[in-house]
C-alpha cells in the first residue's frame, strides 16, 4: 500500500517536473498568442472570406482573393515597389550602418555627442520625421532643392517624379533607420578582440586589408542580423508612404503595407487585404528561411 | 653585431614610469627573455618593439636600422616591420582554416599562389599542423591554436620574432611541450626571440639569456638562465626565481645566528660581508637546506606537505619560519618533531 502511494508521488512529481517550465512560459504565451498568434490564424482564415468588417456575415469565396491578387497589375506592381525599395534600403543601411559605426568605434573628442546626433533619427516619430523631410523635398522653397538651385541643379519635384519619389523615399528610409543598426554595429564591432587587429597587424595588413580580412568577416553576425532585419523593415514601410507620398504619383511609391491598409480600412475589402498580407507574411518568412538556409553559413562568431 | 638595439627608451602613461630608460642590444640569433613581474613594463616593452606605442624617449633600431625614434618622431607602422609575434590571446582566425590562417601573412604580401602553398606548407609542417591544415581553429585545442598563431608568425621568415607570453593560456603539459618547440623552431629558422614572461621556469627552459626587470622595466640582472638562477644579483632577483628564503640573522660572540634564536645554534658558513651592515639579510633556498636529526641549528617542524616528489617543510626557528624541501626517498620528519638544519649555501643581501 504505502509503497503504491510512492509510486503515485513519484508519478505526479514528474508530471509537475514536466509541467513546471509551461507554466513559467505560460504568461508570455498567453500575450503572443493574443495579439500575435491569433491575428496571423485570423487572417489566413478570414482571407478564404468576402468581408466587410461591418456585415455580420462572412461569404466563403475559397481562394478567389488570392486569385484576385494574382491577376491584379497593381498587386504586381507594389510588389515589385517594394523589392526595388528593400534593394534600395538594405544595402545602404548596412553600409552606412557599418560605415558610421567604424567612425563612432574609434577614440575621439566628443563621442557621445555624435553618437546622440547619428541614433537622434531613431527616436523621434517616422510622423515627424516624414514632415521634416516633407519640407526638405518640397520643389521651389525646400531645402535641397534651394540649395541645388545654388549649384546650378534644375529644380527637381522629388516626390511627385514618377522614379525619384520612390528613391526620395528610400533616403528617408535609411535616414530614420540608419542610427539604430549604428549602434548595433557599434556592440558587434566591440566584440572583436583588439588582439586580433595587432597580429593583423604585425603580419603586415594595411587598413584597408584590416577591414576586409578583420573587421568585415568578424562582424558577420551583426551584418546577418541587421540585414534580416533591414529587409523586414524594408516590407514594413508605410507611414512616410502615407504621410508623403500617398503611394503616389500613380502608385509609383505603394508599398506593400499601403496597399493591404488602401484595401483592408479604405475599400473596407477585408478579405483581400487578408490574403495579400497573408503574401506578405510568406514572403517574409521565405525570404528568412532563405537567408538563414544560405547567408548564415558566411557568419563567424569569434 | 647587435640585432636589435633599444637605445635609452622610456614610455610614460600618464604619472605612471612603465619604462624608465632601458637600454637592450640583443644579437643576431639569440633567445632574450624579459622576465618579470605583472605590470613591470616588460610587455610594454614588447609593445613598443612590435610598433603598437611610440616612445617619449629613446630609439629601436633593427641592424642599422631606425625603426622607432622619439626624436625624429619616426614610428615605422608595425605592419611595415616584419616582425613574427605570437600572443597570449590566442590571435587566430576563427573564419578562416587552418591552411588559410597560416596564409593569411602571405597573402597580405601579394605572393603567388605556387609561393603562398610551398611556405605555408612548410609552416605547417614544422609546428606539426599539416594533418589538421583543413580543419577550423574552433574545432582544435588551446595547444593547437596556438601553433597556428606560431605557424603564422614564421610563415613570412621573419627575422626577429615577439612572443608575449605565448604559453601563459595553455595548461602545463602542452606548455612543456611548446617550449621544445619553439627552440626547435629557433634552430631551425635561426631568428631572434625577444619573449616575454613572468614564468621564470619557461624563461630557463628558453632563453640563451635572461633580463630580469622590476617595475619601470628597471633591469634588475642581464645574464645566463644559470648565473641568474645561482648567482642572483640582489634580493629581487633572488626572491623572483625559484624558492626562497630571506631570514633576517644577528651577530654574537664570533658567530652569526638567526635572529632572536641565539639559543639554536650558530648557522656556520661563511660570515656575512662586512659591508652589508649590521643586520643583513641571509637568502637560501629550500632546496639548499639540509634537515639533520642532531646538531645544525636547531628548529622544531610546524607543518610538512607532500609536493610528490618532494616533501615541503616549514620549520620554526625562533620568531622565523624556513622553508625546506627535501626529497621524498631522504629520511622523513614528522610535524613538531625537533630538527637541525644545516644551510649548504648562503646568499648575503643587504
Amino acid at each position: 500500500m504505502s509503497s503504491q502511494s510512492g509510486r503515485i508521488g513519484k508519478a505526479r512529481r514528474r508530471w509537475a517536473q514536466t509541467l513546471r517550465p509551461y507554466a513559467y512560459i505560460l504568461p508570455t504565451f498567453v500575450f503572443l498568442f493574443i495579439f500575435t498568434h491569433w491575428p496571423i490564424l485570423r487572417t489566413f482564415y478570414v482571407s478564404f472570406f468576402k468581408w466587410n468588417m461591418a456585415s455580420p456575415t462572412m461569404e466563403f469565396v475559397g481562394a478567389a482573393n488570392y486569385v484576385q491578387a494574382w491577376k491584379t497589375p497593381l498587386f504586381w506592381q507594389v510588389l515589385g515597389n517594394n523589392l526595388l525599395f528593400a534593394a534600395g534600403t538594405v544595402p545602404l543601411t548596412l553600409a552606412v550602418a557599418l560605415a558610421l559605426a567604424l567612425l563612432i568605434n574609434q577614440k575621439i573628442r566628443g563621442l557621445a555627442l555624435y553618437r546622440a546626433l547619428l541614433f537622434y533619427p531613431t527616436m523621434i516619430p517616422m510622423a515627424a520625421a516624414a514632415m521634416i523631410w516633407l519640407w526638405i523635398l518640397t520643389p521651389n522653397y525646400g531645402l535641397l532643392n534651394y540649395y541645388g538651385k545654388w549649384l546650378g541643379l534644375p529644380d527637381v519635384h522629388w516626390l511627385g517624379h514618377s522614379t525619384l519619389a520612390l528613391w526620395a523615399l528610400v533616403l528617408v528610409g535609411v535616414w530614420k533607420r540608419v542610427g539604430y543598426y549604428m549602434v548595433i554595429y557599434l556592440a558587434g564591432l566591440q566584440v572583436i578582440p583588439e588582439h586580433l587587429y595587432e597580429a593583423a597587424r604585425i603580419e603586415g595588413a594595411g587598413p584597408w586589408q584590416r577591414f576586409w580580412k578583420v573587421t568585415f568577416p568578424l562582424v558577420s553576425p551583426t551584418t546577418f542580423f541587421v540585414g534580416v532585419m533591414a529587409v523586414i523593415d524594408a516590407f514594413q514601410a508605410i507611414d512616410q508612404v502615407y504621410l508623403m507620398t500617398g503611394g503616389g504619383p500613380g502608385n509609383a511609391t505603394n508599398l506593400f503595407i499601403f496597399y493591404i491598409y488602401q484595401n483592408a480600412f479604405r475599400f473596407f475589402d477585408f478579405g483581400y487585404g487578408s490574403a495579400i498580407s497573408a503574401i506578405l507574411f510568406l514572403i517574409l518568412l521565405a525570404l528568412t528561411l532563405l537567408a538563414f538556409r544560405t547567408l548564415h553559413r558566411k557568419v563567424h562568431y569569434a | 653585431m647587435a640585432h636589435v638595439v633599444l637605445r635609452n627608451i622610456t614610455k610614460r602613461f600618464g604619472q605612471v614610469v612603465a619604462v624608465d630608460n632601458l637600454c637592450l642590444e640583443i644579437p643576431r640569433g639569440q633567445c632574450i627573455s624579459l622576465l618579470g613581474p605583472s605590470g613591470c613594463g616588460k610587455t610594454t616593452t614588447l609593445r613598443m618593439l612590435a610598433g603598437f606605442e611610440d616612445l617619449d624617449e629613446g630609439e629601436i633600431l633593427v641592424g642599422d636600422r631606425v625603426i622607432s625614434s622619439s626624436l625624429k618622431r619616426y614610428y615605422l607602422p608595425p605592419e611595415k616591420r616584419d616582425f613574427g609575434m605570437v600572443f597570449q590571446a590566442f590571435a587566430v582566425w576563427p573564419h578562416l582554416s587552418v591552411f588559410d590562417n597560416v596564409a593569411f601573412p602571405l597573402q597580405i604580401r601579394g605572393l603567388g599562389r605556387a609561393e603562398i602553398r610551398e611556405k605555408t606548407t612548410t609552416a605547417l609542417t614544422y609546428t606539426g599542423l599539416l594533418d589538421v591544415r583543413d580543419s577550423y581553429p574552433n574545432e582544435l585545442s588551446g595547444g593547437q591554436k596556438q601553433r597556428i598563431a606560431l605557424a603564422r608568425s614564421i610563415s613570412f621568415n621573419p627575422t626577429v620574432m615577439l612572443l608575449d607570453e605565448p604559453l601563459s593560456n595553455l595548461d602545463p603539459k602542452m606548455r612543456e611541450v611548446m617550449r621544445f618547440e619553439i627552440k626547435e623552431l629557433q634552430k631551425r629558422f635561426n631568428f631572434t626571440i625577444i619573449y616575454v614572461t613572468h614564468d621564470q621556469a619557461e624563461a630557463m627552459a628558453l632563453s640563451d639569456r635572461i633580463v630580469v626587470m622590476d617595475y619601470g622595466a628597471k633591469v634588475q640582472q642581464d645574464d645566463t638562465p644559470l648565473n641568474v638562477y645561482h648567482r642572483p644579483a640582489n634580493k629581487f632577483v633572488f626572491g623572483f626565481i625559484g624558492l626562497s628564503n630571506f631570514l633576517q640573522v644577528e651577530a654574537a660572540d664570533g658567530g652569526t645566528y638567526l635572529a632572536g634564536a641565539r639559543e639554536a645554534g650558530p648557522i656556520g658558513g661563511e660570515r656575512p660581508p662586512q659591508a652589508l651592515g649590521a643586520t643583513p639579510t641571509l637568502a637560501c633556498r629550500p632546496g639548499e637546506i639540509e634537515l639533520l636529526r642532531d646538531g645544525g641549528v636547531r628548529g622544531l617542524i610546524a607543518r610538512r606537505t607532500l609536493l610528490g616528489d618532494i616533501v615541503d617543510y616549514r620549520v620554526r626557528v625562533g620568531a622565523q619560519e624556513v622553508r625546506v624541501q627535501r626529497s621524498v626517498r631522504q629520511p622523513l620528519f614528522e610535524e613538531g618533531a625537533a630538527c637541525g638544519l644545516r644551510f649548504t649555501r648562503l646568499h648575503w643581501y643587504a
